[in-house]
């Protein structure tokens, strides 16, 4: 069974935030709402790095692991997706997230956060496959149709790789050897993509 | 909770995993260091730490929660009833050692009447709301599905999140009401010596509060505060808070709502059915004098000197 | 949560677009027909098919079938070209799918590719025609507004001649309306017109073109994947092109070291192998540099210059001053990393020359390009695949406007302004000269060079210029009177310099127009009252037709969606003023009108009769339509259709495509390869300067295509050289009569072309390129400060030019401004450039919900030296001041990203001016969702001396806490 994964090579990633603005436009992504972002770290200096991060669809998701009601649920394919029907806005995904993926339409006083929304890697939700209901709360699900999240297919550099972990992993092996064939002596790269251990590690 | 020995254990395993054996740690040393412990970058996307790539602390919040707060909470709950069912198993009510007089004194006005039960009433709500949110998807969900469930814990988490500050108001007005009230004193260390009476054979003297009375005073202001304080930084979380601050919020706030909690089952205990005489002063604001001689012979005595002055 | 619940656009009462022209987003639609979306899903070829196909859901019971298809189209953002895919279901933009199989993106888009299904909600758009009474905009008819501007045009016309009314057109349009905007002003009868290729690679195509022949990118984005090494020079391609950097990244990956100069760090730098910080504005004393190196080790291509490059002695004379002391001295790069660059290059060959903006807007931007294209010659880098000089445009159609469309210095295909030129055009157009000739000014003007001359024949004013033409003494200006009118076409006012004087010269106008499809910053700057229009164009989502990347290849554009709102097409509205000034019959005699719109495809055709200069003829509509259907079986590398109904043409048709369609030339997809026959797409250098120069010949010695007949260099040809070669009696009768005293350019049978072809010779010629451009001001690119230097010393001993008379009808100022020292007041040296998010002057982009969320403060970098010098932190609000007197207020982003001593802003803001908010003034529901202080209102007077470029990548600043 495929196990879907998101992978961003730090070294071809240039913050052009086309997975940003995919995602909003796949998923009519209301303002102030952002299921993926790209962070740069060393910004303007020698060894800046982008990445682009939204929900991993962990192994063993924190998220699911401290929802009160429990509204997290993968899929056969790994993939990490909630019910906002019973999602109350507590927030505590939020704590326990480490990329920071649920987003909440609200900041309210009292609490108020409203249904906590996040990437589903463009699996949908618990309603039946493209339906209205299902586009109006969780976007387009093009697992369903067949095609992987719309961030990866677009990535300008294809830098943010998507879909079943072996192949993108493999892809990605097989470009960091290519690429340390290319610079020998030069930068070194690192063994496992960027929060792979954080998200996947077997527990 | 299940499992969570075995979660607790996985959990310290893959940390010290991703500690000594990322290979990535080993690569970048530095820069990825510097990301797992959380160090912004910039981000286009506006928004709160939306710099942050990995925040380290959710992992430990969520272990703390799911952890020893759930369980130790749970133990201390069950263990603290337990322990009262057993002292009302061995010691049965306290009953009143001289038939009631008849004659009754005041010992609550209404406004101190009206103001304990408002807060008894909010702490109950947020007692009861809070266990759900920690507990019930492990006790409640099982029973009542997740759509019910789900309501349920909707409505407890508005009703948590909007009785939280009123709760706030009752306590400071407690605080003011009652401190004089409530400084220890001398007598109180004889007092706790023989836990009340309940264990020496020399009858315990008490002011207007005794020790034990005192003792809950100063749990609910202490760890009030802490829940109060914290309460508000969760329920008002819309100044910009890092998660990090939310989750030692939250930790503080589970921990001093647990112990809270606990105490109140001990206060509710030895307030009704514990005490013979005693619910009816905080109902009907007037004590027995029998009752007030044996439970609070200092206050009454005070109480009758300035009787008999006025 | 929900999802944002988008308002349909307001419904028009009495529109008769009412009922089609209102925005509808994906999910009102979705809710109205009450189906689903997908489901029925074509099926896209995934890159990673990683996954079983999931099993479609069928569609429920009850729902109805939809209309679902997807439409191939180009992105309208930058010039990279790339393929989308939308899904359009039931007229309704709902979704973007990636074209993986597109040759050039391979599914890849930026920010702004991926969010272009917005332009189908276009909530910010300008909805209707509006005029300005007493200060307050009022919604009129077409019909009014036609007809009122219509009027005013004609009386200003009748008092100050056709030459007061500026035509402002734009890289945003397609070829056909690009063209038919030139053909326009030709029977309005002014050569004022212009577009933002002025602003953006004039330097570009006339210091390249000036080198050996064509004015464009030579090689492709896809054959960076050849390259050995990369340069790339005042470019930040991850942020202005970031589909090109996966081009990059793989010849990267093979190995091929990537070098960036910028001034700036950039996000481009940051992936670099090497990054060089040269002080701005000193781009030839580092290329000198590198040269100095080049030619102290011997590693400059001695074969490769002895046969095809002229004037290369005179460059070493050059070069030889330039020591690594002294390119230290004037760049501030120590010579160690000059020294390295070069060696990298020279180690590495063929290597590749990427350059923007960064190196094309000085006042020396002729000079830096040549010194550029100069590097690559002297390399040997010219004509082999992995080499070439990149140049990479900015607008998705700027490489077609500048081959095709609105420029004040030539008509169609570079052809110019000559008698000949005119003629020539006015054959294809099927007109009387006389008659075109009598729709011009018909007094001469002294235009600085040579005897005067009638307005016909000189270049109008550029449109970097047209403040001036409004603001300077009529009598100082070589026309008949001022700028009255200007008609804004689809461009951005924020994007050019000198912010305070625009706005007062848009006050002094009697009459301002803008067509667009947003009301850009042209409808707020000024505090006009009246005489002031805002007329709704289409985006080219709306339209079809063809369009130009900036590798040369020209790919057709389908529409996707109807045109929302009353905005209308530019060629409709372009029809609607010809028909109000009476032409209309002249001016589409060879194209059909239905319903007042010119036949697209018709425009195509009339510019494939008539553009034989850079070979426009071949791409024909059908041929263009053919590939668009097939261009999953192009080479992702080479660009040459394997197999199929394309089979070995090059995708786009790349210009030169020779010949008329009937000789199915397959394009040209790298300048001056000489490792194919030309009728395969090889060329050699164009002779494009005579035959010989003091005695030295020009033409290409013992260098030639793959199976020419001619195997020396050879002039361009015409009927003469036919029948000199005794090739003329290959020609038909029918060619003959044609071609009879014609050349390549001017033959419209196409004969003399194919003949040439037929003997695997290039029509235009084979010669030398040249190092020496003796038209120029500078004939060998020298070093010169920019006008606003920080370097007084520098000025003493590199001053700029005098100041001249008249250039490009206009007074210009260089030396006397060069000569104010300024640097006290002014201390900063500031520069520009682009963000990722944001396009242009921002109008369409700020508008994008999608993209403006992720920029929306206008900021300043500045260097934690110079920041804690004007005691300004991180997040403060500054005021950037500039030595002409503007001022922006704009939020202070510390970064070292800068170095100390200059300043970077980006400059797709607008719609705030020296502080003020002018939201207001925008008609309503029409401002952008972020405005800001546009930086040009700081930058300053500055053009280069032989395309008025404007400078605004070097000028002086200084900054004050708010």
């Amino acid at each position: 069974m495929a196990r879907m994964k998101f992978l961003c090579d730090d070294e071809r990633c240039i913050e052009c935030n086309a997975c940003v603005t995919a995602c909003k436009n796949e998923h009519e992504i209301p303002w102030g709402v952002n299921r993926r972002r790209v962070v740069t770290i060393d910004d303007g200096q020698p060894g800046e790095k982008s990445i682009s991060v939204a929900c991993m669809h962990c192994s063993d998701a924190p998220c699911a692991a401290v929802c009160p009601v429990d509204c997290f649920y993968t899929t056969d394919d790994g993939i990490v997706l909630h019910d906002k029907n019973l999602c109350i806005g507590c927030g505590y995904c939020l704590y326990a997230c480490p990329f920071g993926a649920p987003q909440f339409p609200q900041d309210g006083l009292f609490g108020v956060r409203g249904k906590m929304d996040k990437c589903t890697f463009c699996a949908g939700g618990p309603e039946a496959d493209n339906s209205p209901e299902e586009f109006e709360k969780y976007g387009r699900n093009r697992i369903a149709e067949g095609k992987l999240p719309l961030c990866a297919e677009m990535c300008s550099t294809k830098a943010l790789l998507a879909g079943d972990g072996d192949i993108v992993a493999e892809l990605f092996r097989e470009r960091v050897i290519r690429r340390e064939g290319a610079n020998e002596g030069g930068r070194r790269q690192s063994g496992a993509p960027w929060g792979w251990n954080t998200a996947y590690r077997k527990s | 909770m299940h499992g969570t020995g075995k979660l607790l254990f996985a959990a310290a395993i893959t940390l010290l995993a991703i500690l000594f054996t990322d290979p990535l740690f080993a690569a970048d040393a530095d820069t990825w260091r510097q990301i797992r412990h959380g160090a912004e970058g910039y981000s286009a996307v506006q928004g709160r730490e939306s710099g942050m790539l990995i925040q380290s602390t959710g992992q430990d919040w969520r272990l703390l929660r799911n952890g020893p707060i759930a369980v130790l909470g749970a133990w201390g709950l069950v263990l603290t009833l337990l322990a009262l069912g057993g002292f009302f198993l061995l010691h049965g009510r306290i009953r009143l050692d001289a038939p009631r007089t008849g004659i009754t004194v005041p010992r609550w006005s209404v406004y101190e009447r009206i103001l304990h039960w408002t807060t008894a009433i909010l702490f109950l709500l947020l007692m009861c709301s809070g266990l759900l949110l920690l507990y019930g998807r492990e006790t409640l969900l099982p029973l009542l599905g997740h759509g019910a469930f789900s309501s349920l814990a909707a409505a407890a988490k508005t009703a948590h999140n909007y009785s939280g500050p009123l709760f706030i108001v009752g306590l400071l007005l407690m605080l003011i009401a009652w401190l004089g009230d409530n400084i220890p004193t001398a007598v109180d260390r004889q007092w706790l010596k023989s836990l009340g009476g309940v264990t020496g054979d020399r009858h315990a003297s008490a002011g207007r509060m005794n020790a034990g009375e005192k003792g809950w005073f100063w749990l609910l202001m202490l760890a009030g505060i802490a829940v109060s304080i914290s309460g508000l930084i969760l329920d008002f979380s819309n100044f910009g808070q890092p998660r990090s601050l939310l989750q030692i919020s939250h930790v503080i706030h589970s921990v001093s709502a647990l112990l809270l909690s606990a105490g109140a089952l001990g206060h509710i205990y030895i307030g009704s059915i514990g005490t013979e005489g005693a619910l009816e002063g905080m109902t009907t604001g007037r004590v027995d004098t029998t009752w007030a001689e044996q439970h609070h012979d200092l206050w009454y005595e005070q109480l009758g000197r300035r009787e008999k002055k006025s | 949560m929900k999802l944002r619940k988008r308002q349909t656009a307001e419904a028009v009462p009495g529109s008769r677009h009412a009922a089609t022209g209102q925005a509808i987003d994906r999910r009102t639609f979705l809710r109205n027909a009450g189906l689903a979306a997908g489901g029925a899903a074509v099926a896209a070829s995934l890159p990673l098919t990683m996954m079983e196909k999931a099993a479609a859901e069928t569609a429920g019971v009850g729902r109805q079938q939809v209309e679902k298809k997807l439409v191939r189209t180009v992105c309208t953002h930058c010039s990279v070209g790339c393929g989308i895919i939308a899904e359009v279901e039931n007229g309704v933009w709902t979704g973007q799918e990636p074209a993986f199989d597109h040759p050039i993106n391979l599914g890849a888009h930026c920010a702004k590719g991926a969010s272009v299904r917005e332009h189908g909600h276009g909530e910010r758009r300008l909805k209707y025609p509006m005029r300005l009474v007493d200060g307050t905009w009022r919604r009129i008819t077409w019909e009014q507004a036609i007809d009122a501007i219509g009027e005013r045009l004609l009386a200003l016309r009748k008092q100050s001649g056709p030459d007061s009314v500026y035509w402002l057109g734009s890289s945003k349009h397609n070829n056909e309306q690009a063209y038919l905007f030139r053909k326009f002003a030709a029977f309005w009868g002014s050569n004022n017109i212009d577009h933002q290729a002025r602003i953006c690679h004039s330097t570009t195509v006339a210091g390249v073109a000036n080198t050996w022949g064509y004015g464009a990118m030579t090689n492709s984005f896809n054959d960076i994947h050849n390259a050995r090494a990369i340069l790339i020079i005042g470019g930040n391609p991850a942020e202005a092109h970031p589909v090109s950097m996966l081009h990059i990244f793989k010849a990267k990956e093979r190995g091929a070291p990537l070098i960036v100069i910028d001034p700036r760090f950039t996000r481009t730098a940051a992936h670099a192998d090497q990054h060089i910080a040269l002080r701005p504005g000193t781009d030839v004393p580092l290329i000198w540099g590198m040269l100095w190196h080049i030619f102290e080790n011997g590693w400059e291509d001695r074969d490769f210059i002895r046969q095809r490059v002229y004037g290369m002695e005179d460059i070493r004379e050059e070069v030889a001053r330039w020591t690594p002391e002294r390119v230290e001295e004037v760049t501030g790069v120590p010579e160690s990393q000059v020294h390295q660059a070069a060696k990298t290059m020279a180690e590495n060959r063929p290597g590749t020359f990427i350059w923007c903006m960064g190196g094309t807007q000085h006042s020396t931007g002729s000079n830096n390009t040549r010194a550029y294209c100069i590097f690559q010659l002297a390399l040997g880098n010219m004509g082999v695949a992995g080499g070439g000089t990149n140049i990479f445009r900015g607008h998705d159609n700027v490489q077609g406007a500048t081959d095709l469309g609105p420029n004040a210095h030539t008509l169609p295909g570079y052809y110019g302004l000559s008698e000949g030129a005119w003629k020539h055009w006015a054959k294809v157009w099927d007109v009387d000269y006389q008659w075109l000739s009598q729709r011009f000014d018909q007094q001469r003007y002294a235009n600085g060079s040579g005897t005067p001359k009638r307005t016909m024949n000189t270049s109008g004013i550029p449109v970097s210029r047209w403040i001036d033409g409004i603001l300077e003494d009529a009598d100082n200006i070589a026309q008949r009177d001022n700028l009255r009118a200007m008609v804004f076409w689809g461009h951005a006012p924020n994007s050019q310099t000198r912010a305070p004087e625009m706005k007062q010269a848009m006050e002094k106008l009697d009459l301002l127009v803008v067509i667009d499809p947003y009301p850009t910053v042209s409808a707020v700057l000024h505090e006009r009252q009246n005489d002031t229009y805002l007329l709704p164009a289409c985006t080219q989502f709306e339209t079809h037709g063809s369009v130009t990347a900036s590798n040369r290849s020209v790919q057709w554009r389908d529409q996707v969606i109807e045109r929302l709102f009353e905005s209308r097409p530019d060629h409709e509205i372009l029809y609607l003023f010809a028909r109000k000034f009476g032409f209309d019959d002249e001016m589409f005699k060879h194209i059909q009108v239905q319903n007042d719109r010119p036949v697209i495809e018709d425009i195509t055709r009339e510019f494939n009769r008539g553009a034989w200069t850079i070979g426009y003829t071949g791409q024909t509509p059908e041929r263009l339509k053919k590939q668009q259907r097939n261009w999953h079986t192009f080479d992702t590398t080479t660009l040459q259709a394997r197999g199929g109904p394309c089979d070995g043409e090059y995708f786009g048709l790349p210009w030169p495509c020779w010949g008329n369609a009937a000789m199915q030339h397959p394009g040209t997809p790298l300048l001056y390869d000489t490792g194919k026959p030309v009728a395969e797409g090889g060329l050699p250098f164009r002779a494009r300067f005579g035959v010989q120069r003091d005695g030295v010949s020009l033409l290409a010695d013992g260098s030639y295509t793959e199976g020419s007949d001619i195997r020396d260099g050879y002039p361009e040809f015409n009927a003469e050289l036919l029948k000199q070669l005794g090739w003329w009696d290959e020609l038909s009768a029918e060619e003959k009569r044609q071609a009879e005293g014609k050349n390549w350019k001017t033959d419209l049978s196409g004969g003399i072309q194919r003949v040439a072809i037929g003997h695997g010779c290039a029509p235009f010629g084979n010669a030398k390129a040249r190092c020496v451009v003796w038209q120029f001001p500078d004939p060998v690119p020298v070093h010169r400060e920019p006008i606003y230097s920080s370097r007084r010393d520098m000025v003493e001993k590199f001053p700029t030019y005098a100041d001249r008379k008249s250039f490009y009808r206009l007074p210009t100022r260089f030396a006397s401004i060069q000569n104010i020292d300024y640097n006290r007041d002014y201390p900063l040296t500031m520069t520009s450039g682009r963000l990722v998010e944001y396009e242009g002057g921002g109008a369409e982009t700020r508008s994008n919900p999608w993209l403006a969320e992720l920029q929306q403060e206008m900021f300043v970098e500045i260097n934690p030296g110079d920041a804690n010098d004007a005691g300004v932190r991180h997040g403060d609000m500054v005021w950037v001041e500039g030595p002409e007197g503007g001022r922006i207020k704009v939020q202070a982003l510390v970064t070292e990203r800068v170095s100390r001593g200059l300043v970077f802003m980006p400059f797709h803001f607008g719609g705030h001016y020296q502080g003020q908010d002018l939201r207001h003034r925008y008609p309503a529901g029409s401002a952008p969702y972020v405005l800001g202080e546009s930086c040009n209102t700081v930058f300053t007077y500055g053009y280069d001396a032989v395309t008025a470029m404007q400078e605004t990548k070097v000028s002086l600043c200084r900054l004050r806490k708010v």
